[in-house]
């Protein structure tokens, strides 16, 4: 029981090592990390003076953790302002990963791209075949778009402005008939992600989906992302769910509980 | 054949292990969860009459022998955690206590009547939260006659459920504290808060890790303190005490029980052992009943007792 202090969950500080710029409200952080990561954990990202966030992890090579975010409220703002050279604290990796697979269908929507790189890196590295589909609102909003080409990508947009005009929904029965899916892993919007449920359960495939839910400790103590149904702590059993433990939840499509733990519109 | 039943003011519980406010307590879920995992009783997150968001992160930090925390009285306000009181009721039988709070006597009150619309099976002022000082003052817990004050106006909107009042060892003496409770209407004590407040620092970047800089301190580093508490306490008054801190194993447990509670709050330890540890505590509480032939935790509650009026 003594904790160690490699415990994931006890604050470190490192320094950004280098960032890449996707567009002003889109960059990518470099950060040395001891410990490693399976592709779906998180870690809770501490801005000193600002807040501490839990950020879903975009990569893992060589040591350096790679995480990749958009700007969307005054952290990740602040975030963007950050530099190589700048300190910042770390917990985790936390919670729980995809499950590496040959023949996945994986599908990354919005920021849910960002784990979903992660996974195709780390299939890629196995050798395990793969098919992969990302979707955005817009082509600035896509990260990695030519990596991901490159991997054999397809894409939605809802402006048209990368592959298809349309989402990322409407490219999964091309997807799935390309060949054989043993299961379905995705990230992004939650209304997008009951689409790909309701879809992989009409074909009786397996799928491994992420949640994202308002989390303080990252721990599994707080309770800020307990899932109404069967209490799963989004941030211990979770992000990734499979689908008997989603069959539980009965808050699916809800809006979110907020800092506060009410449920917006409640 | 033992049985870990205990009486809590009346209430029955099938486990002395009371899932300890501020863990896991924002959701009917949640709370049932617990409960099947083993708690005989579970606590709410704190709440009062409105919504608090609380501090911002970091809020709650591991450090190698307990847990910081920040999170500031967070919670949804009484309307939200009425309906997850009265929700929980559908998922699980066992009891459910309400864990409220004001920033003033008279909120303590409103809120107190407030939680009566969810019957809870008992309700729990919590009078000694560390962390929202600067904005709150000093918190009732640390004064006789706030704490007496507080007591008294919970008491009298409870109606007829029975009301515990959640201590802090940062006070003149808790025995007292727990005494002026007593005299002021109590029926139980849990005893104690997180204790501190502490500090974390990051040293390379020369700032405290808290948002709020200092936090309550919870987990194994405070259980001796926790375990006095709890004896001084027994010391002190006839009421029934949930014993909490830094309560781990089943051997921690059982030393609250000899101290004196009746019950004994788990919290932190849901992340030092997970969720596991409400029945591994059973387990353990079981087994040494069993090796001493004894069917229940009562004879334990308080015995350890004697043997310190004999060695003094």
């Amino acid at each position: 029981m003594p904790a160690s202090l490699f415990e994931p969950g006890l604050m470190r500080t490192c320094r950004i090592q280098s960032v890449i710029v996707h567009s002003p409200s889109l960059k990518s952080f470099y950060l040395p990390s001891s410990l490693d990561a399976a592709p779906g954990q998180f870690v809770n990202l501490w801005l000193p003076g600002v807040d501490e966030k839990p950020i879903s992890i975009s990569g893992m090579r060589d040591g350096l953790m790679e995480l990749s975010v958009k700007s969307v409220g005054p952290f990740t703002r602040a975030l963007m302002d950050c530099a190589p050279g700048d300190l910042v604290g770390i917990r985790g990796p936390f919670g729980t990963g995809f499950s590496p697979a040959s023949n996945s269908l994986l599908i990354g929507g919005g920021t849910g791209i960002a784990p979903i790189r992660f996974l195709a890196q780390s299939l890629r590295d196995r050798g395990m075949p793969y098919a992969l589909v990302c979707g955005a609102r817009s082509r600035c909003e896509l990260i990695f778009e030519d990596e991901l080409r490159e991997w054999g990508c397809r894409f939605a947009s809802d402006d048209g402005t990368c592959g298809i005009c349309g989402v990322v929904t409407d490219l999964l029965d091309e997807a799935g008939e390309s060949g054989l899916i043993s299961v379905v892993c995705a990230a992004g919007p939650e209304p997008m992600l009951l689409r790909i449920m309701a879809w992989a359960d009409g074909r009786s495939l397996p799928y491994q989906i992420s949640f994202e839910r308002y989390m303080k400790c990252g721990i599994g103590i707080c309770g800020s992302c307990c899932l109404d149904g069967s209490g799963i702590r989004v941030c211990v059993e979770g992000p990734v769910l499979g689908k008997d433990q989603i069959a539980q939840v009965t808050e699916c499509g809800l809006p979110h509980r907020d800092a506060s733990g009410l449920r917006l519109g409640e | 054949m033992s049985s870990l039943r205990t009486v809590l003011a009346g209430v029955i519980l099938e486990s002395p292990l009371v899932l300890a406010s501020g863990v896991l307590g924002l959701t009917a879920s949640s709370l049932a969860r617990i409960a099947s995992a083993g708690a005989g009783a579970v606590t709410t997150k704190s709440f009062g009459t409105e919504p608090r968001a609380g501090h911002k992160g970091p809020s709650v930090v591991p450090y190698p022998q307990g847990i910081l925390n920040c999170v500031g009285l967070s919670n949804p306000g009484a309307d939200a955690m009425i309906r997850e009181i009265r929700a929980y009721r559908a998922l699980s039988s066992a009891p459910v206590i309400a864990s409220v709070f004001g920033r003033t006597v008279e909120e303590f009150g409103d809120v107190t009547a407030r939680a009566r619309e969810a019957v809870p099976d008992l309700i729990e002022a919590n009078v000694s939260c560390p962390n929202v000082a600067a904005e709150f003052g000093a918190p009732f817990g640390a004064d006789f006659e706030s704490c007496a004050a507080v007591t008294r106006a919970v008491k009298r909107n409870a109606g007829p459920i029975p009301v515990a009042v959640k201590l802090t060892v940062n006070c003149p003496g808790i025995g007292r504290m727990a005494r002026v409770c007593e005299e002021n209407g109590a029926d139980i004590i849990t005893a104690v808060n997180t204790i501190g407040p502490g500090m974390l620092i990051a040293t390379e970047v020369c700032r405290p890790v808290l948002s709020n800089l200092v936090g309550g301190v919870s987990g194994p580093a405070i259980f001796p303190v926790a375990l006095r508490a709890v004896w001084e306490v027994r010391a002190h008054t006839a009421l029934p005490i949930i014993g909490t801190g830094g309560v781990c194993t089943a051997d921690d447990a059982l030393q609250m029980l000899m101290a004196g509670a009746t019950a004994v709050g788990v919290g932190s330890a849901v992340y030092h052992g997970g969720i596991d540890v409400f029945q591994n505590i059973n387990g353990g509480v079981e087994a040494f009943l069993a090796e001493r032939g004894l069917s229940s935790p009562a004879s334990l509650i308080g015995s350890a007792h004697a043997a310190g009026r004999n060695e003094r």
